[in-house]
């Protein structure tokens, strides 16, 4: 079977003054085609270290990557000719022209006429709805706004492959919101065969994603539909508990509990409160309640959950996602 | 042909941000034409006052624009080309499988044609305030120089370029090496021939001081083809080894930063 992107054995070694980085190793993908797939993990975990690799601005240090049957490496040219790649929270462009002379610039290293460019350029703004900002510079662009510029610029070429980046990074809930339809949209509508998209953001990858693979140092850890991910933690029992601010070292303790598999916390600046959410492998939550009262910790509520992916991610890496 | 569009579109693509992004600044008359001019017109007021011969009022304007394109070679191609690589410009660029030189030869088209305006605005102080003398007839001569000087220096300029790739930051500081002494050498206000003979031999290595030289023989001393074949022969065949060697250094750097993850990291 072909696929989209396919790798094997691909790793990438950095060389720091500390000794050698390793971003990547050993990673083995296979992305079939008319998906969107989802590379989630922290940050540092290799994503765009991988993406880089994919869309030939990164050698890989050993191993093999394949887009649309072209080598990485090899076939470097071929596999410029049918990808694009948006990067969210970067700029790229000229502040001093306007969006639409942006584009233009873009269209035209592409090898379009500046005919073509125009044609092209009134397409993905139809598509993804400009003209609010078509006219002016892009240094006054909001950064809602410059993530839509940014995605228009990776349509440009009509790429069959698309990276995108941590495409919501730094975007407010409605921006992000609009964002992940216009990318559903590019699948649904057949407009790009195939999405390979990082975050960090569980949500995100959960509502857009057909298949996922959860990536950690460098080392893909878990790979499936959200359901099979979310299988993988069908017997374990899922709490939230609301308790009054605390510092997340003192709940150390936790881990000394056999049933505990991992926790993270969320705390609130607004409310004062925080939010353990906490992986037991089987129900002991009584254990747990006494243990955090004999520790002074003050419990306001209780609630079991439903499995979310971050659950997947904390019986896999004993860490929640966003704990840096 | 296919070939040639494919280079020169995404070329003049980047020449039109470079001078219209250039001239919608309003400040542009000041940095790009006034303050370049000051700076010649102090070095002909101490001519002047020293009862220097009139031709090296000449020379000084004709040394300052030259000096101008080199410096537009070194911060204009260089520097930029950094400056694409922090803003993330250079990536989005490499992703198109669009050739390296065209990028390059678009800045150099939008920078030449910002200095060429500032070199006008230099002739015409040159010309109208100091009185400074040259020979029309001779243009052409000057002209087959001046663009073959061009040539080899945007050349070198893709070399230079790429090194900024390999240095970062610190290609900054070569940029000051290999602009004050080459305005030292290259005779910028003065003919070479005021150097010892073996300093007069390091300083024609460079495609700058011959350019220079020549286009001064033809303009102010009226020079033609008998003597100016020299310079032309010179500049031909240093045209025809730099291009390709600028070329090979450039995709050698590019492929290695490529291993090394230079084009991307934006903190190295």
């Amino acid at each position: 079977m072909d696929y989209a992107i396919e790798t094997l054995h691909l790793t990438r070694e950095f060389h720091t003054d500390e000794g050698v980085f390793k971003a990547l190793e050993d990673i083995n993908l296979k992305v079939r085609e008319g998906i969107i797939f989802g590379l989630l993990g922290p940050n540092g975990a290799g994503k765009t270290t991988l993406i880089r690799i994919l869309s030939t601005l990164l050698l890989p240090t050993s191993g093999e990557a394949y887009v649309d049957g072209f080598d990485v490496v090899k076939e470097a040219n071929k596999v410029r000719k049918i990808i694009n790649l948006v990067s969210g929270g970067e700029r790229p462009g000229y502040g001093i022209l306007t969006t639409e002379e942006n584009l233009m610039y873009y269209a035209q290293i592409y090898g379009l006429s500046r005919r073509e460019a125009k044609e092209r350029i009134e397409e993905v703004n139809r598509l993804i709805g400009l003209d609010e900002f078509l006219h002016k510079r892009l240094n006054t662009l909001s950064t809602g706004m410059i993530q839509k510029y940014a995605l228009a610029r990776g349509l440009l070429n009509k790429p069959k492959i698309l990276f995108l980046d941590e495409p919501t990074l730094g975007l407010d809930v409605e921006n992000a919101r609009i964002i992940r339809r216009l990318v559903r949209r590019l699948v649904d509508e057949g407009l790009i065969k195939t999405i390979l998209l990082t975050s960090h953001y569980m949500a995100e990858v959960e509502e857009l994603c057909d298949y996922i693979a959860i990536i950690n140092k460098g080392r893909i850890i878990a790979e499936g539909t959200v359901e099979e991910l979310k299988n993988m933690v069908s017997r374990e029992v899922i709490y939230n508990i609301d308790v009054k601010a605390i510092e997340t070292p003192k709940l150390e303790f936790l881990k000394s509990i056999d049933s505990v598999v991992g926790y993270t916390v969320r705390m609130s600046n607004i409310s004062g409160e925080a939010r353990i959410r906490i992986v037991m492998s089987y129900e002991d939550i009584s254990r747990i309640l006494d243990t955090l009262e004999r520790n002074r910790i003050k419990i306001l509520r209780i609630h079991q959950d439903r499995i979310s992916l971050e659950d997947v991610f904390l019986k896999l890496v004993g860490r929640g996602l966003a704990d840096d | 042909m296919i070939k040639i569009v494919r280079i020169l579109r995404p070329a003049f693509a980047r020449a039109y941000v470079r001078i219209f992004g250039g001239f919608r600044e309003k400040s542009w008359l000041f940095w790009e034409v006034i303050l370049p001019t000051i700076f010649m017109s102090s070095i002909i007021f101490a001519y002047e006052n020293l009862n220097a011969p009139k031709v090296f009022i000449g020379f000084v304007v004709l040394g300052t624009i030259m000096m101008n394109f080199w410096y537009n070679v070194l911060w204009g191609m260089g520097s930029v080309l950094y400056w694409e690589k922090e803003t993330g410009n250079l990536e989005v660029y490499l992703l198109t499988g669009s050739p390296l030189p065209s990028l390059l030869l678009g800045m150099a088209l939008g920078g030449m044609f910002n200095t060429s305006v500032r070199s006008i605005a230099m002739i015409l102080i040159g010309v109208y305030v100091f009185q400074a003398e040259f020979i029309p007839a001779y243009l052409p001569y000057a002209i087959a120089i001046f663009l073959l000087t061009l040539f080899s220096l945007y050349s070198m300029g893709m070399a230079f370029a790429s090194l900024h790739l390999i240095y970062g930051r610190k290609g900054i500081r070569l940029n000051e090496v290999m602009g004050e002494p080459i305005s030292f050498l290259s005779g910028q206000y003065y003919p070479i021939n005021v150097f010892p003979t073996v300093i007069q031999s390091i300083a024609s290595l460079m495609p700058i001081t011959i350019g220079l030289d020549g286009i001064r023989r033809a303009l102010i001393l009226g020079e033609g083809l008998d003597t100016l074949w020299i310079h032309i022969s010179i500049l031909s065949i240093m045209a025809l080894i730099l291009f390709p060697l600028g070329i090979y250094i450039m995709n050698r750097i590019v492929e290695k930063g490529r291993r090394d993850g230079r084009l991307i990291l934006r903190w190295i």
